[in-house]
Parts: C-alpha cells; sequence; structure tokens
C-alpha cells in the first residue's frame, strides 16, 4: 500500500518502496547520471503497475536500481519521470512482477493510496 | 459464471482452501468468454494473481479467450524427473559430494549463468525449436526429446512476438534454476504403489532419481508482463468485462491473442531447454563423481503453467493449466510410446524435504479435469507469514538432522519454503489418485536439496 499526496507523490512513493524491498532501509545514496523514463496507460491504476514493471525490468536485466526520483509530469495516463540508482553487482531476487490483481487507486483524505500486489 | 467449478478436494484440504480466495478466483476463470464445461481447481488450489495456482480451465477455439495470467508468470514451470541405477548405499559418501558439485555446477538464485550467454540468433533458435536445439549443441539426446512433453518443443512458437526485453531478461539466464520454490533435488524411491509402471519409468525400489523445478525465468516472467499489459488495453475493444484486470484476454483468433499464443510457444520452449541444460549439467556431475555409465536417464518433463491446444468431444479447445499439469492415460497419443501401457508420468513435487510422487495420467482424467492434475503440495502459508513463523536456520536444522543436505544461498529463501508453508503432500495425492485423475506409482524420498 502507498500513499501520497498526488499521483506525483504516489509515483515517486511506489519507486522508493520497490527499491527498499530490493536494498532494504535505508535506501543508499544514489550515485550516477540521471536517467528519464517516459509511460503511457490506459488509467492511473495501469499507469502505475507499468511503472513498477519498467523498474522491476532495469532491476534484473542492468542489474541497476534505481532509489531517487524526480517526477517531470506525470498524469493519471502518463509518466516523465528522471531517476537517479545504486548498481546492485546482482540480479535482485525478491521482486519478479508488479500485477493487476487487486491493484486499485482510491481517494483518501488529502491524498491518494494506491493498493498494488507484487509477484515474488 | 459461464459454467461450473469443480473442486477436487477433501475435508481437511476444503478448510484450507475456503481460508484464502482460491474459490472466489476461480468463480472469476468462470466468467472468461468462450470457458466451456467446467473450471477446475486441484487438491493444492491456492489463490494467485487472478487465477488461482492449481487451476484449469478451457476455452474454445472458435470463440472463446486466451489469457496469460491463465498460463501465469513463470510459462511452463515444470517438472522433469531423472532416474539413475544407483542406489543411497552403492553412492555411499559420494552423495553428498554429489549434491555439492550440483550446487556448484547449476547457478541457483537471481542471478545469470556464466557458462551459457546466447547470442540474438541463439536465443532465437532456442525460442523456436526448444531442446531441438540442444541436440545440435550436444546438451541433449534424441531420446530425451521422447520424454519430453510435447518433445520439448512448441511448433507454433513465435520468436519475433516476444520482445526484446524479454530476451534481455532471458538470454544468459539458460541453465539456471532461479529462486522461489524452485530446486533441484536428488531422491531415492522409497515405496512403489504399482510395480509395472514403475518398472516402465525405470523407478525400482531404491534407486536415486534427481528431480528439476523451473521454468522461463525473467523471459517468461517478461512474456507475461507484456501481454496482460496489452491484453489490458484491448479488452474493452472485444468486449470483454472481467472481475479482475489480472485475468486480461483477447480472442484466440484476435492478432492480439494469436501473438501471444506464439510469444508463450516461445517463452515454453525456452523452459523446456532451460530445464534440460540443467539435465545436461546435472548428467556432467553424476559422470564425475559416480562414473560415466551413471549419467542419469530422464523419465519424463511436464509443464505445469501452460496453455495448450487440446480435442474433447470433437472441439479445439484452449487448456489453461496454471500451477496444473496434464495427466494424459494410455490411450492419448502424447502419451510416450514406452508408457503407453500406463499413462503419461506425472509428478506431484512435495515442499522442500518431504517426499514426493510419481503418478500415472489416467484416460479418465480427460472427462474429469480435461486431462489435468495438480502440481504439487500447494501453499498453506504466504512467503511472509512463513519466514515470521520459522527461521531458515531452523529449516536447514531440521532437514540436516533427517540427513539432508541443503544447499541454498538465501536464509530467507529456506524460511520461505519450509515444509510448513505447504499442505500435507500426501493427503493431496490421495485426493488427486482416489478421483481418478492419475494413479499412484511411486514416492520418492529426499536425500539433497539445491534451492533456487
Amino acid at each position: 500500500m502507498i500513499y501520497g499526496a498526488s499521483m506525483t507523490d504516489v509515483v515517486g512513493e511506489a519507486g522508493r518502496a520497490l527499491a527498499s524491498l530490493t536494498l532494504g532501509e535505508p535506501l543508499p545514496e544514489a550515485t550516477g547520471p540521471w536517467r528519464e523514463i517516459e509511460l503511457y496507460s490506459p488509467d492511473a491504476v495501469a499507469l502505475l503497475v507499468d511503472w513498477l514493471n519498467e523498474l522491476i525490468y532495469l532491476a534484473e536485466s542492468e542489474q541497476w536500481m534505481p532509489v531517487e526520483f524526480d517526477p517531470i509530469e506525470v498524469t493519471h495516463t502518463y509518466l516523465h519521470a528522471r531517476m537517479r540508482g545504486r548498481a546492485l553487482g546482482t540480479s535482485p531476487s525478491l521482486v519478479k512482477a508488479a500485477t493487476h490483481h487487486g491493484a486499485r487507486l482510491e481517494e483518501v483524505d488529502g491524498g491518494l493510496e494506491a493498493h498494488l500486489l507484487l509477484d515474488v | 459464471m459461464r459454467v461450473p467449478a469443480r473442486i477436487y478436494a477433501d475435508s481437511a484440504l476444503w478448510d484450507q482452501i475456503s481460508q484464502d480466495q482460491s474459490i472466489e478466483q476461480l468463480v472469476n476463470v468462470a466468467t472468461l468468454p468462450g470457458v466451456t464445461g467446467y473450471v477446475c481447481a486441484m487438491p493444492d488450489v491456492h489463490q494467485g494473481y487472478g487465477f488461482p495456482v492449481g487451476g484449469v480451465a478451457a476455452t474454445r477455439v472458435r470463440d472463446g479467450v486466451i489469457s496469460p495470467g491463465g498460463v501465469g508468470y513463470d510459462i511452463n514451470c515444470g517438472v522433469r524427473l531423472l532416474a539413475t541405477e544407483l542406489t543411497a548405499e552403492s553412492a555411499g559418501r559420494r552423495l553428498e559430494t554429489a549434491v555439492h558439485q550440483l550446487s556448484r555446477s547449476v547457478p541457483s538464485g537471481p542471478g545469470r549463468n556464466p557458462r551459457f550467454s546466447l547470442g540474438l540468433d541463439e536465443l532465437h533458435r532456442v525460442l523456436a525449436e526448444g531442446c531441438r536445439y540442444l541436440v545440435e549443441r550436444e546438451m541433449a539426446a534424441d531420446d530425451d526429446l521422447a520424454v519430453t512433453e510435447a518433445t520439448g518443443c512448441l511448433t507454433a512458437a513465435d520468436p519475433d512476438a516476444v520482445s526484446a526485453k524479454a530476451k534481455t531478461r532471458g538470454h544468459d539466464q539458460l541453465g539456471t534454476i532461479g529462486s522461489g520454490n524452485h530446486f533441484v533435488e536428488v531422491q531415492h524411491v522409497d515405496q512403489v504403489f504399482d510395480t509395472a509402471a514403475a518398472d516402465a519409468y525405470g523407478l525400482t525400489d531404491g534407486r536415486l532419481t534427481v528431480l528439476i523445478h523451473t521454468g522461463s525465468r525473467g523471459l517468461g516472467h517478461q512474456v507475461c508482463t507484456d501481454y496482460v499489459r496489452l491484453m489490458d488495453q484491448v479488452m474493452e475493444r472485444y468486449g470483454i468485462h472481467l472481475p479482475d484486470r489480472q485475468l486480461a484476454s483477447a480472442p484466440l483468433d484476435s492478432p492480439e491473442g494469436a501473438r501471444y499464443f506464439g510469444a508463450m510457444c516461445a517463452a515454453a520452449n525456452f523452459a523446456w531447454a532451460n530445464r534440460q541444460v540443467i539435465t545436461h549439467y546435472v548428467r556432467e556431475v553424476f559422470a564425475q563423481v559416480f562414473g560415466e555409465v551413471h549419467r542419469p536417464r530422464l523419465v519424463y518433463d511436464v509443464a505445469h503453467n501452460i496453455a495448450k491446444i487440446e480435442v474433447y468431444d470433437g472441439e479445439e479447445l484452449c487448456v489453461h493449466r496454471k500451477g496444473a499439469t496434464r495427466a494424459f492415460g494410455p490411450a492419448s497419443p502424447e502419451t510416450p510410446d514406452r508408457y503407453r501401457a500406463h499413462g503419461q508420468p506425472v509428478f506431484i513435487p512435495g515442499s522442500m524435504g518431504t517426499a514426493s510422487y510419481v503418478l500415472a495420467g489416467t484416460d479418465t482424467s480427460g472427462e474429469r479435469s480435461f486431462g489435468s492434475c495438480c502440481h504439487g503440495a500447494g501453499r498453506a502459508m504466504s512467503r511472509g507469514a512463513a519466514k515470521r513463523t520459522v527461521t531458515g536456520a531452523q529449516v536447514r536444522r531440521e532437514l540436516e538432522s533427517r540427513g539432508i543436505v541443503v544447499r541454498c544461498a538465501s536464509k530467507s529463501g529456506l524460511a520461505e519454503e519450509a515444509p510448513l508453508a505447504y499442505k500435507d503432500v500426501d493427503r493431496v495425492v490421495e485426493v488427486v489418485h482416489r478421483a481418478g485423475l492419475a494413479r499412484k506409482v511411486a514416492r520418492l524420498a529426499p536425500l539433497g536439496v539445491i534451492k533456487g
């Protein structure tokens, strides 16, 4: 479950939550240059699922985990973010995919609450 | 629901099944367009993502859908059994050496295979040809193909339907176990229930066996992720409305459905090739430790996360098996000739450290479960709950106290797969046997475990 004051916050928080599952807390400092990512999805829930799946792909294929996020533009169907991360040295084992099962985004007092189920 | 749901269980298993979302998920599966006959839950069923693990659903090819979530992330996750002429006694102290060497030879955990990285052309051949490509690479023999489901190659595979991301994830993962509940286990036959079938399978009492459980690794996961996303985007166009987005589907005869089927078949071929490369490594180790004559022989290889086109009552159906194994009987033309008198071998691994079973498929399974059977003991506890209940060190001590050699890089991984996190495999197998889905042949007891 992820909470944020806005969709922009939820996107950043989801990225940090995924990083903390892989790297533990506190998250290490990011190193290296910023990278950019752009995504289009049909709705906000799909956008969050797609976002995490992009990060999972980067972690496994490049052994690189983003830990610092700078969402440049986030709507309910579009995401453009900068990110910096850490080299992992090996592929992480914990999270293999973000699923649509039970995924939802709800308005709560003063913000948004996202429920996302990960395949581990 | 478009069709009824069938659940195979006894009262104790029913109590466990009804405590999670399995039944609700099975009901959701029964809403898939074109689903026919019934949907089915095996006695090891437990909640999954959208589709329960241990679930079977058949959709009509002419007007039904295919659902990537009905196959699962680990496409063609499956099990293969190797048999030897050795016994625990004849192996003696070399057994521990063999388990240790296996843990060094077969990469486990999330990593890559430093011994076998594929270029794009080679990867395309694996995706298109599966185990057949490995015959050329001298990692498989024709005899291996004869006892692999679909001879280790689905000819409908379309490597071009597999994304570049999936290929990137998979190109250096062939010959690796992966993590989670995947393993290589050295066992011995500790009980025979059906001597004729056991003899046909080469499973004499006391003989050492090796059970390999793994799938299509990151490549399969990415194929599933890619196509759940695609189908989620196009469902509306086809007028498909489902209670769970993870069941996202497209008509089998649509461009998206056809493309997924081609990609899934390619990922399935990758998985068969993966288990075959691991088999090659196991054979190398056994030859080194016990001598050339003791290279293990493949008994059979079965998929348990797959969608297959099969004919029932004259109708072509797409049978989704998610955490369910084929259990074809003697009458099926797909049962290997050498097992024709008994039915195809079916493997039901228990949890780590408990017994695994070999069964024989039955002709009655066709009408009772679309020729399907369960694929394991089935989780009774989530991975998180298991880790909160027991530590990896406790699990290791318990297994070692029973003489089981354990190799596992991750303590938490051991805890996640603790026997207490699973249902009672003896009970699960008994339900399968009594329901006529498959017939008990032999029980295998673990001697050494390499856990992914």
